[in-house]
């Protein structure tokens, strides 16, 4: 079988995407805690640009300190982080991949604030505590406001620099911009509150800062939950940010120049609609209690999580609102066509990209066929099936079932722990140290040392001091 | 800014702030709710406080007079004995109160003359009406009528505390086996539960100790007080002087059992004699006197509860002869001559020698609670309540006994002090005869006994008084009270000056007059 579809450019404004596969935002605590990346960095994105996919869309990158999730996460706050920017691009994009920087403020969704944030409380369009883990925050000031604006403008212009081929604003799953977006979170009686014009001005004035920043023909996208499902988890909250809300957004920031939207759901993270699948208490119980310290009902879920009498009642909480299995892949390609039906109405070489579970070809093929997206991005399927695209679908097969990525975020827990990689034992046939084996393929190649000013040896094409160096040389 | 306040801001994290904040919050909320818990409990056990009645008559029936602190009886433990124990009660008797007498009102928890007090829980005492409320029947099937301030005509007292020593002394008389039956009549919080069962094994204890005490009364060899009858001094040698009793009560003071007096048209009587041996001239010390004979201490006798009754009893009118009476005024001034002549002197409220003490050598009449009364017993009563507002200065101890007013005197049956006389009739008859209408009875040791039955209300209007010949009403049997035994002889106040001489027709029309009275 051939998945043409799959294969077929994709035209933005600015650069044109050799297929239809995205690596969705993704990425484990790779980097050094202030921010700075590292070789594990390189060696993650290279890991899926070797494996073909059309762009990689980074990680969540944090346009301050302030604004990250938790430590570990590279950044680009300032500009001294430009250098190691251009060295993943360059890595990148030596396997003809694009790279697409995701600039985010995590706002009052900070997971592990870090010494650095330790004694601040998080800023927010909102004071309320948030109704997972218990989260604090406080209204962020005009002047906040202003500053984070231009965070975000200086990010874009970073990036740029760095010779990065675009930027993402990241305005979904709960992050500082859908929590001026959301109806259910937003409290604000001011400008940035109430109506979702007002609700809308924060991204708008995000877009027209970068635009005035980088100018119209350097990459904008916005990712952006379509839904808020607020209540899904909780059902006596409200349902908050409504499609046809979400549609209006889209519409005003594609007339203020965004060059794609990318679709989500859920208004926080992890979210049961985002990532879909299952929720693995057992992991939970291992790896949630770094976050003991950062919300005032962190106590309670864990509580939940170890007490086998309550632990039930998580699970029905959390997975009530879930797609079945089945249903996962593409669950979101509904909202997405409602989106790119309105959009392109405004502006129809505004393409649309969707996310969600998606790992079969034939269903990407379907969806892009029938104008549900124009593309797909791919996150946990990835993890599990780096070389997705070149060793399966460029072939014309599809992934073997046992291979496949069984939702099972296993990965999206123990991320806050450990590094980042797919911890279904089964589908490396029950053999522990090859899971770990390949999870931790991660840090090779090594990074070079810097002892008295001089590099140690080191020839790999993508380790960091080459790339930085501007010495692309080739697969040794 | 100085370092101190420069750390500060690095003590806490905001999540730790906030979690203390909550935390607070949470123990303002606790304690705000243990407050409420402790308040509600308060409300519920703290308050010392009997049920009060605003109106006089409830109040006389049912308020308290201090009883029911230090004696106090728990009510619902007291309302289930007669369940558990129906066999102590008299034979025959209903499963309640009733069976000793005590008159039951409907929507009432006990009976007329107890009073109920939230001391942690609801406890019972008696008051004034316990004694001073009797009934009337003008059959064996008519329904009693009710008289405030009557003698309590069928209030059997020392059978109502023998029955409550035997609950007592049952095997029975634990929390496992009261505690259910306490919560077939309403469910026992757990609090009630725990306090329940301390109050259970106190009163028993409690009830033990005073068995103890008045088990003088209860030999077999001594008088029953049968009803409308009670011991008035000789408890106070058992319980309150029993330090300065502990050879016991000499044989000669043991028996000083007396009838229920009226207690209507007090006023009139202030400065008289009272008490059947006139031994105090002061109301108000006749009052607490009879309201410690009722289980009040010195601590708690309430004053002005005791002072609200006395207030309308000064002038509670005597009942009116509620049967039929002759209208034939020759006969009533026939009457009314026979009794100015014979009777005024003495027992007419503006007579010479009314509230007076008429010497046991002239009146004749029963010794024994004349000298159960002793000089003694009046010194330690003056000395128990120094310090009291209403500290004892007017007892005294005479040597006779008091002329009484003939106020509602139809009502005061049996006659004289120790209730020996049936009817006014009897009373006009020579004392040697007065025994030839009663009835005879072998006696179960042998020898003959007088006796008359009472305590069951069914009036005689003929002969003016309660019938002797009725043995039971309703199923509860009458007392047989026995003129042969100590204390209850029918002697005295005979012979021509006391009208026991008169002609027939001098009596039956004297009889008509009293009937007035």
């Amino acid at each position: 079988m051939v998945f043409n579809t799959l294969f077929q450019p994709l035209k933005f404004r600015s650069f044109t995407v050799k297929n239809r596969i995205f690596r969705s935002s993704i990425s484990g605590r790779f980097d050094n805690y202030d921010g700075s990346g590292n070789q594990a960095r390189i060696n993650w994105e290279v890991k899926f640009a070797r494996g073909s996919v059309g762009a990689i869309i980074s990680s969540y990158v944090p346009v301050n300190i302030r604004g990250r999730i938790m430590p570990n996460y590279a950044t680009i706050d300032d500009d001294d982080k430009i250098p190691f920017w251009q060295a993943v691009g360059r890595a990148v994009h030596q396997y003809d991949c694009r790279y697409i920087l995701q600039l985010s403020h995590s706002g009052r969704q900070q997971d592990i604030p870090g010494v650095e944030n330790e004694f601040e409380r998080s800023l927010s369009s909102t004071d309320r505590v948030e109704g997972f883990h218990g989260l604090i925050s406080r209204f962020m000031t005009i002047e906040e406001i202003e500053q984070t604006i231009d965070d975000f403008a200086e990010g874009a212009r970073r990036a740029q620099e760095a010779g990065l081929d675009g930027v993402e604003l990241h305005g979904a799953n709960g992050y500082l911009i859908t929590q001026f977006l959301s109806s259910a979170i937003n409290t604000r009686k001011d400008k940035y509150g109430g109506s979702l014009e007002n609700r809308a001005r924060f991204v708008r004035q995000i877009v027209k800062a970068i635009r005035k920043k980088v100018g119209h023909n350097f990459h904008l996208q916005m990712k952006i939950s379509a839904m808020d499902y607020n209540n899904a988890l909780f059902f006596w909250e409200k349902r908050g940010t409504t499609l046809e809300d979400s549609i209006q957004v889209c519409k005003w920031l594609v007339e203020d120049g965004v060059d794609a939207i990318h679709v989500s759901a859920g208004n926080m993270f992890p979210h049961p609609r985002n990532p879909m699948g299952d929720f693995p208490i057992e992991h939970a119980v291992r790896w949630y209690d770094v976050m003991l310290s950062s919300g005032i009902y962190t106590h309670r879920n864990y509580l939940f999580f170890r007490n086998s009498l309550l632990k039930p009642i998580f699970k029905y909480l959390w997975l009530r609102s879930e797609e079945r299995p089945e249903n996962i892949e593409g669950a979101n390609t509904p909202q997405a066509r409602a989106i790119r039906e309105s959009i392109r109405s405004i502006d129809d070489t505004v393409p649309v990209i969707c996310t969600g579970g998606f790992q079969t070809a034939s269903k990407i093929c379907h969806v892009i066929e029938q104008g549900y997206c124009d593309a797909v991005s791919i996150a946990r399927p990835l993890i599990a099936n780096n070389n997705m695209v070149n060793g399966y679908f460029a072939q014309g097969r599809e992934i073997p079932q046992e291979k496949r990525c069984t939702y099972c975020n296993k990965c999206l827990l123990n991320v806050l722990e450990n590094p980042l990689g797919c911890y279904e034992l089964s589908r490396y046939d029950g053999d522990y140290k090859a899971m770990i084996h390949e999870v931790m393929s991660v840090y090779h190649p090594r990074p070079c040392y810097i002892t008295d000013g001089h590099h140690s040896q080191h020839t790999v094409d993508t380790n960091i001091s080459s790339v930085i160096g501007g010495d692309d040389a080739e697969d040794a | 800014m100085p370092r101190t306040r420069r750390y500060q801001a690095y003590e806490n994290t905001p999540v730790e702030i906030e979690l203390k904040r909550r935390a607070a919050r949470c123990l303002w909320c606790l304690a705000v709710i243990l407050l409420i818990i402790l308040l509600l409990l308060a409300f519920r056990y703290a308050p010392n406080r009997p049920v009060t009645y605003a109106n006089i008559v409830d109040h006389f029936k049912y308020g308290s007079i201090g009883s029911d602190m230090e004696n106090g009886l728990p009510l619902r433990i007291m309302k289930v004995l007669p369940r558990m124990f129906s066999e102590y009660l008299p034979p025959g008797s209903p499963q309640d109160y009733t069976a000793f007498g005590f008159i039951q009102e409907k929507g009432k928890e006990m009976p007329i003359g107890f009073s109920i007090r939230r001391r942690i829980i609801d406890l019972v005492g008696l008051n004034c009406a316990a004694c001073h409320v009797g009934l009337v029947r003008a059959s064996i099937q008519s329904e009693p009528k009710v008289y405030l301030g009557m003698p309590a005509d069928t209030v059997d007292l020392l059978a109502f505390f023998d029955f409550l020593f035997q609950c007592a002394a049952d095997s029975r008389f634990t929390p496992e086996k009261i505690l259910p039956e306490i919560e077939k009549d309403g469910y026992l919080l757990p609090t009630d539960r725990y306090i329940y069962t301390i109050a259970i094994t106190e009163m028993r204890a409690g009830l033990l100790a005073r068995k103890a005490q008045l088990d003088v009364f209860l030999t077999p060899g001594h008088p029953r007080f049968g009803p409308g009858r009670v011991d008035t001094f000789n408890p106070y040698k058992v319980n309150q002087f029993a330090q300065w009793y502990r050879q016991g009560i000499p044989q000669i003071e043991q028996v000083g059992t007396a009838d229920f007096p009226s207690i209507w048209n007090q006023k009139v009587r202030e400065g008289m004699h009272l008490h059947w041996d006139g031994n105090n001239t002061s109301l108000r010390e006749r009052n607490f006197s009879a309201a410690f004979g009722a289980g009040a201490t010195r601590e708690n006798v309430d004053e002005q509860a005791i002072d609200r009754v006395q207030k309308w009893v000064e002038t509670l009118p005597p009942p009116a002869y509620p049967f039929a009476r002759t209208n034939d005024p020759k006969l009533l001034a026939r009457g009314k001559a026979i009794y100015d002549r014979y009777c005024f002197a003495c027992h007419d409220i503006h007579g010479q020698y009314v509230g007076q003490v008429l010497p046991l050598a002239e009146i004749r009449t029963d010794e024994h609670r004349l000298n159960s009364y002793t000089q003694k017993l009046r010194d330690l009563q003056l000395a128990y309540g120094q310090g009291y507002d209403w500290q004892f200065k007017h007892f005294i101890k005479t040597n006779g006994y008091a002329n009484v007013p003939l106020d509602g005197i139809w009502a005061r049956a049996p006659y004289l002090h120790n209730g020996s006389v049936p009817t006014l009739q009897d009373l006009l008859t020579p004392a040697e005869r007065r025994a030839d209408r009663l009835l005879y009875q072998e006696g179960k040791t042998g020898g003959a006994r007088s006796i008359f039955y009472v305590g069951h209300g069914v009036y005689d209007p003929k002969n003016v008084g309660f019938r002797i010949d009725v043995k039971e009403v309703d199923g509860r049997r009458s007392f047989a009270y026995d003129i042969t035994q100590t204390g209850n002889s029918n002697k005295g106040h005979t012979g021509q000056r006391y009208g026991t001489e008169l002609s027939d027709s001098d009596k039956w029309a004297l009889i008509e007059y009293l009937k007035t009275l």
